[in-house]
């Protein structure tokens, strides 16, 4: 039903959604592949990022009630109305919720949250031009600022982190944080390890057990160790790289940034199960690769699936092995 | 067209500043550092103890997922403001001590407990019955602490980065604010 109203608003479009979308290109070839990125090459992208943002506020959107009713009002509408989603209206009402959303919880909301509200308003700018490529040219310019701004500040807040940078983080993490335990497990950590540190950890918790000198050492292995440098090393370069790449604003370092980004969007978010941000990164990225690098943006296409799959209980099924 | 990005990067000033001087989790408060730093629930937790008037004190920990969601804001935001709101919140409950007193357990290094230390706390719990505290009037203490792991040692240590001591007016006042409203 969403896709058939879909298509009929990219109808609607007129004139706007033809002069992006017409490549002037044939299909490059009969193949199924082929067919998806010449399909991808039409999507009309301001149409298809709104559409994508939509679904983001509903799936991975503010907890706060306000929010919540806003964005299933402007679902329902959509859904009623497609040509909605080009009205400036629709995404103000959208931020101005999250917005207060963020002003009343602000110090309890995670940070990627606030991304979603600054795409809104983005959003909500680029409607309040009538010109399709100026709406292009907004929305091109701030994807690209805010995926420098995201993965340059977040490799210097990581470098400037004495816990991030010994792997300490990351191997405590492994331990004590219930989210990684299947992926512990996957790369041969026993989940047994990670309870008896847990365990421990409790008596420093407690008010009912006094631990000499507050300090406890635990059962750690060198696997863990091992894996929590790994991964924070790889972490902050895949990080640094993405935004120093695309701060360059060459074609050939674009394609290596957009694998950069693919390749993180598909390996992080499998084990952090910080799906919203993932959602908006993949967003950030098909909005510039779409007209640069169709082939990419297919890509970022999957990711949307993937991080969909990746909600399945994979982990409880990992645990249960 | 650059409106969005200059607030996002007084956001993003704003975040780093709180969480340098007011530690405030490098997670929350709209920076860019998501697994930065092991600076979130995972690494910091609170003691809370009732203080009675002659110097006993006791520890609260059958605390209600209301009670600890806001603490836990507190320890997200560790601002002697924020901890008095949680402070109050957990004040509201009418808490009675259990007749027997629990021993505090010496644990060593190794994690293994090797004895019952002098010190014994009674095990507080919220009750439904009449408050008293208009006539013993306790105190609330809200120990904040931080566990920091050292990778080459292999050792957790904990240590008391600040105790915040709540008066019985202070606790009350928010009582009387809630009148207001």
């Amino acid at each position: 039903m969403r896709s058939a109203a879909f298509a009929r608003a990219s109808a609607n479009g007129g004139g706007q959604s033809r002069s992006l979308s017409a490549s002037g290109r044939p299909v490059a070839d009969s193949s199924k592949f082929g067919a998806l990125i010449e399909f991808v090459r039409n999507l009309d992208l301001i149409q298809t990022v709104g559409l994508l943002t939509l679904v983001l506020t509903i799936i991975f959107g503010f907890d706060y009630w306000l929010f919540r009713i806003v964005s299933r009002v402007c679902l329902l509408l959509f859904v009623l109305q497609p040509r909605v989603l080009r009205r400036p209206q629709l995404w103000f009402s959208l931020a101005l919720a999250g917005t207060i959303s963020l002003i009343v919880e602000w110090e309890k909301i995670d940070n990627h949250k606030y991304l979603l509200d600054y795409w809104m308003w983005i959003l909500f700018i680029v409607h309040l031009f009538a010109q399709p490529e100026r709406q292009r040219q907004v929305i091109l310019v701030n994807a690209r600022f805010f995926l420098c701004l995201i993965f340059l500040a977040a490799s210097a807040q990581k470098l400037s982190s004495p816990s991030y940078r010994s792997g300490a983080m990351f191997e405590h993490y492994l331990y004590v944080d219930g989210r990684f335990t299947a992926f512990g497990k996957l790369i041969g950590l026993d989940p047994s390890v990670g309870d008896a540190v847990k365990k421990r950890l409790m008596f420093l918790r407690s008010p009912f057990a006094e631990v000499e000198g507050n300090d406890i050492h635990i059962a750690g292995s060198d696997r863990a160790r091992v894996a929590g440098l790994a991964m924070t090393w790889w972490d902050f370069s895949v990080q640094f790289c993405i935004g120093a790449l695309l701060l360059i604003r060459r074609r050939r370092t674009d394609a290596i940034a957009h694998v950069l980004l693919l390749f993180f969007i598909f390996t992080t978010y499998l084990p952090a199960p910080v799906f919203g941000f993932g959602w908006i990164l993949a967003i950030m990225g098909f909005t510039l690769a779409k007209e640069q690098f169709p082939r990419l943006a297919v890509a970022y296409v999957v990711c949307f699936f993937a991080i969909l799959l990746y909600q399945l209980p994979w982990r409880d099924w990992v645990l249960k092995s | 067209m650059f409106c969005v990005p200059f607030v996002s990067l007084i956001v993003v000033g704003r975040q780093v500043y709180l969480n340098m001087h007011y530690g405030l989790s490098t997670w929350k408060g709209g920076g860019m550092g998501m697994f930065a730093a092991s600076d979130d629930l995972s690494s910091r937790y609170a003691k809370v103890f009732l203080a009675q008037a002659d110097g006993s004190r006791d520890p609260l920990v059958q605390l209600k997922s209301e009670d600890f969601e806001i603490l836990n804001r507190a320890l997200e935001y560790p601002t002697r403001r924020n901890f008095l709101r949680a402070a109050r919140q957990i004040n509201h409950d009418n808490w009675i001590p259990a007749y027997q007193r629990r021993p505090v357990l010496v644990v060593n290094a190794d994690g293994e407990p090797v004895s019952a230390g002098a010190k014994s706390y009674r095990v507080m719990t919220p009750s439904e019955l009449r408050s008293d505290r208009e006539e013993k009037s306790p105190s609330m203490e809200i120990q904040f602490w931080n566990i920091t792991y050292d990778p080459r040692t292999r050792h957790e240590r904990a240590w008391l980065v600040e105790t915040y001591v709540f008066s019985p007016q202070e606790l009350s006042t928010s009582d009387a604010e809630q009148k207001n409203l």
